[in-house]
């Protein structure tokens, strides 16, 4: 039997609080200190893997997982990996904490989460519900090529949503922001105005009507068409999914897959939700050119699809002690020229979608389906009434291709991103982008 | 140190640092997995997780706290008792839950499937694989096979100490066409025991890609619609289970408040959750506070009959918890939620009923759904035309958005394909009047 040839450790150690207020009162309150390790090992073609949560076997877990492999290869060898060469990374670009969270008393983050709860609740709003969490989390790598490197991570972020109800139907609306960054997030009194409009978002929507479905022009603000960015056009840009034969995108890079004005670019050394300073095979995180002036110019890479096909790893990301999966992280459509006037202006008659109550896609097909949290009907490029319950869908190709102006407001919103069961902190924005034909679902 | 032991020990720290009432959640979990690239077996996992959440009461006020490092027990246990101390007497809480009758349930674990060695594991990879590769233009870019053996132990200071060890084994496939245009579907199952056909969902997936090839676009309008197990199950959960937990009653964030004994639903509609299923996903001696399992009628014939509620909420309205505390992990405190929920319908060969409609596999975007309002939309996928009583061409897309509550309303049907979609049994649902855009 064949002996594995590579391995490498994850050692994750983290400490987080969260904190859920429903309707003023705190509903729940959680404090966990965890520890563990994943493993993984190659013979050949064949991976093994191995996590042990709190255990303190390091040792034990990389036999397993050579074992593991060994097995595999044996019973099912697969093609030879290549992986992309080992460099090890520069760990400089840590962003600041000004203020740690754990210096701040709980009570105090509790009275934080009132005030949000408070300033969603305008008239109307029947119910809120707050939450805040913070973690800390120190990730030590080392693999059998002598890699041995660590960092240590602070995120906080907090969510409110309110619902508003006249008594027969009820509407949502949420707010949120997450970052890598320590409790002076919560010193901007900015949250407060998130947490308002929160209120006045489901309110508004409760005196909206529904959307009527069909085929037309769209203008999707920063939120919703950062999702397009994400959802669509990221993931079908994972090289292991290009492998596999689950993207759209596969066999186009230096293809004219978009309109000339569309940049889509992913990078995780941005102080975002998304950032990391190396990823989870201890490889330096750096920038992507995804889509280059409408160009596919390249995929995400782990050190095996860098290997099979060219490019820079540094997209392997893991939640907790799970093995490594190529992953997005700050991800988003470059700032164009115009400005929303322009493009309400060229827009004439059309539908202004907004927000995001999250999305599906197929991306092996190149179809997708996102439902934002609420639509403008706008005619002769004015705003007019609010309609809810809009959905947009189509094939992502096309979208790209249809994009006829890009705006020069790009935004970020912060988030979490699933895939192979794990879900690891992104972030993803755009500035508005005007589509010339899209499909919008509703009702008739 | 052994489970018991371990969870003893947590118990006196809580005396020792003056909680008046305290609960331990212990789960020891096991999975051995096998990951599907490409029509090959790429890699082999072994995941062991074990931790514990301790959940204190201090002068009327929970607190909480979880960990998987075993020598930092009493650390965890002051700081469940810190968090208890912030917040203010809580008038609502009552008691954790104290010893019960345990129902007895078969079929929660299997030897055999306890006793899989990895090679086991491989080779039903490779049947699935195999189902796949009997259409000549179809491949599977990803999948997995994976093996379950849990252990759970919850104690508490009021004689609680209930222990329990199941298994668990699915296998999961995605599948694509060669051709030009694409066309994909995906195939799942999940039990208890080792009675899956693994060949079969390699070929089931494949068989749906296959003759989805070449889709049509339809007409929008007001159609009949039959929902596969997968899509109906997939809907129900993200528009309509949480409007029965009695925590979002209470808290007026569900459409259901005050719907009790009205008609909510088709007549020939019933729904039950039940947590004590024979083989259920979902079934186990107790919920995840220890209180005893059991089957509770949601719907009776279109009549809405009951709410599910945990200790605490059903404590709000002096009646006892339907055993409905359910907890993501042992570093989360419980909650309100379903366990195994059975539709049940009388079946008919539904299609054979229908003059125009479609019948949709599965749906993409179904968690995008307003759980209150129950409001949807969603994009079909897999789904073909149904015309004079016959499944006809693929569609290539369509849409189908509606209100969860009116679906229900406008049930007219079930298939005889009843089907366990993780913890939701339900057969295929034919409903009139949803609102389709192609």
């Amino acid at each position: 039997m064949r002996e594995s040839e590579f391995h490498d450790v994850r050692w994750v150690e983290g400490e987080s609080t969260s904190i859920l207020l429903d309707n003023g009162k705190i509903e729940d309150i959680n404090t966990n200190y965890g520890n563990g390790c994943g493993v993984r090992a190659l013979c050949d073609g064949s991976w093994g893997y191995t996590s042990s949560e709190g255990v303190d076997g390091i040792d034990a877990a990389i036999k397993t997982a050579r074992e593991l492999a060994s097995d595999v290869n044996k019973h099912s060898p697969g093609e030879k990996v290549t992986l992309a060469s080992y460099c090890e990374p520069n760990v400089d670009n840590l962003p600041s904490i000004k203020e740690n969270p754990r210096d701040v008393p709980v009570e105090e983050k509790v009275e934080l989460l009132k005030d949000l709860s408070n300033n969603a609740s305008c008239k109307g709003i029947s119910s809120t519900s707050a939450s805040y969490s913070e973690s800390t989390l120190k990730v030590h790598y080392t693999n059998s090529e002598g890699a041995d490197c660590e960092y240590e991570l602070t995120r906080v972020g907090f969510a409110i949503s309110a619902i508003a109800s006249d008594g027969a139907s009820y509407q949502v609306g949420r707010e949120s922001n997450f970052d890598v960054c320590g409790y002076e997030m919560f010193r901007d009194p900015g949250i407060l105005e998130k947490a308002q409009s929160a209120g006045k978002t489901a309110v508004d929507l409760l005196g909206a009507r529904q959307a009527k479905g069909g085929k037309g022009p769209v203008i999707l603000d920063p939120e919703l068409a950062g999702v397009f960015a994400h959802e669509a056009v990221g993931h079908a840009s994972e090289a292991d999914l290009v492998l596999e034969g689950s993207s759209i995108l596969a066999d186009r890079i230096g293809e004219e897959i978009a309109s000339p004005l569309v940049n889509i670019i992913d990078d995780p050394t941005l102080h975002k939700f998304g950032y990391y300073p190396f990823d989870a095979e201890g490889m330096q995180s750096h920038k992507t050119d995804i889509i280059k002036d409408g160009v596919l110019n390249s995929y995400l890479h782990s050190r095996e699809t860098a290997g099979k096909l060219g490019g820079t790893s540094g997209n392997s990301r893991s939640q907790g002690y799970s093995a490594p999966v190529v992953r997005m992280s700050n991800t988003y459509v470059d700032n164009g020229n115009s400005n929303l006037d322009e493009m309400l202006e060229e827009l004439g008659d059309g539908i202004y979608l907004a927000g995001t109550r999250g999305g599906q896609v197929n991306t092996g097909e190149g179809i997708f389906q996102f439902n934002a949290e609420k639509g403008y009907i706008v005619e002769n490029g004015e705003i007019g009434d609010l309609v809810r319950d809009v959905s947009l869908s189509g094939n992502t190709l096309e979208i790209l291709k249809n994009v006829l102006l890009v705006g020069n407001d790009l935004k970020m919103h912060s988030g979490r991103c699933g895939k192979s069961g794990q879900a690891v902190p992104v972030s993803d924005g755009s500035p508005h982008l005007l589509i010339s034909d899209a499909l919008v679902g509703g009702v008739q | 140190m052994q489970n018991y032991d371990i969870s003893n020990k947590v118990l006196e720290f809580a005396n020792k640092y003056g909680a008046d009432e305290a609960e331990v959640f212990l789960s020891a979990n096991q999975v051995t997995s096998a990951s599907v690239r490409r029509n090959l077996i790429e890699s082999a996992r072994n995941q062991q997780s074990q931790g514990l959440g301790v959940r204190v009461v201090k002068d009327g006020a929970v607190g909480f706290a979880s960990t998987n490092i075993f020598n930092r027990l009493e650390e965890t246990v002051k700081s469940a008792i810190a968090m208890a101390k912030i917040r203010d007497s809580d008038g609502d809480w009552k008691n954790l839950p104290s010893n019960g009758k345990y129902p007895e349930i078969n079929g929660i674990f299997s030897k055999k499937v306890n006793e899989l060695e990895l090679e086991d594991c491989i080779s039903l990879t490779k049947e699935m694989i195999d189902g796949v590769c009997s259409f000549s233009d179809i491949i599977a870019p990803s999948g997995s096979f994976s093996r379950m053996i849990s252990n759970q132990l919850i104690m508490n200071t009021n004689g609680v100490e209930v222990e329990e060890k199941g298994t668990a084994v699915s296998g999961f496939i995605d599948v694509i066409t060669t051709s030009d245009i694409p066309s994909t579907a995906y195939d799942f199952r999940i039990s208890r025991d080792m009675d899956i056909d693994f060949y079969g969902i390699g070929k089931e997936a494949a068989n749906l890609a296959n003759s989805c090839k070449n889709g049509v676009s339809v007409e929008s309008g007001q159609k009949d619609v039959v929902f596969h197990p997968f899509a109906f199950s997939d809907i129900m959960e993200s528009s309509f289970l949480s409007s029965i937990e009695a925590d979002n009653i209470q808290k007026g964030r569900s459409s259901l408040t005050g719907k009790l004994n009205t008609d909510i639903a088709a007549r020939g509609l019933t729904v039950t959750d039940d947590g004590i299923l024979n083989g259920g996903i979902a079934s186990s001696v107790s919920d995840d506070e220890g209180t005893p399992s059991q089957s509770t009628g949601i719907i009776k014939d279109g009549l809405l009959k009951s709410y599910i509620y945990d200790s605490y909420t059903a404590g709000k309205e002096e009646r006892s918890s339907t055993g409905n505390a359910v907890r993501g992990s042992y570093t989360s405190t419980p909650g309100v939620g379903t366990r195994n929920v059975v539709f049940d319908h009388p079946a008919s060969d539904i299609i054979s009923e229908i003059k125009e409609g479609v019948f949709v596999t599965n749906v993409i975007g179904a968690h995008t759904a307003n759980p209150i309002s129950g409001d949807f939309s969603v994009e079909g996928r897999n789904a073909f035309v149904i015309k004079d009583g016959q499944i006809e061409k693929p569609i290539k897309s369509l849409m189908v958005s509606g209100n969860i509550f009116e679906l229900l309303r406008n049930v007219k049907g079930a298939g005889d394909d009843v089907r366990m979609v993780g913890s939701i049994i339900t057969p295929s649902i034919w409903v009139s009047d949803m609102n389709v855009i192609g």
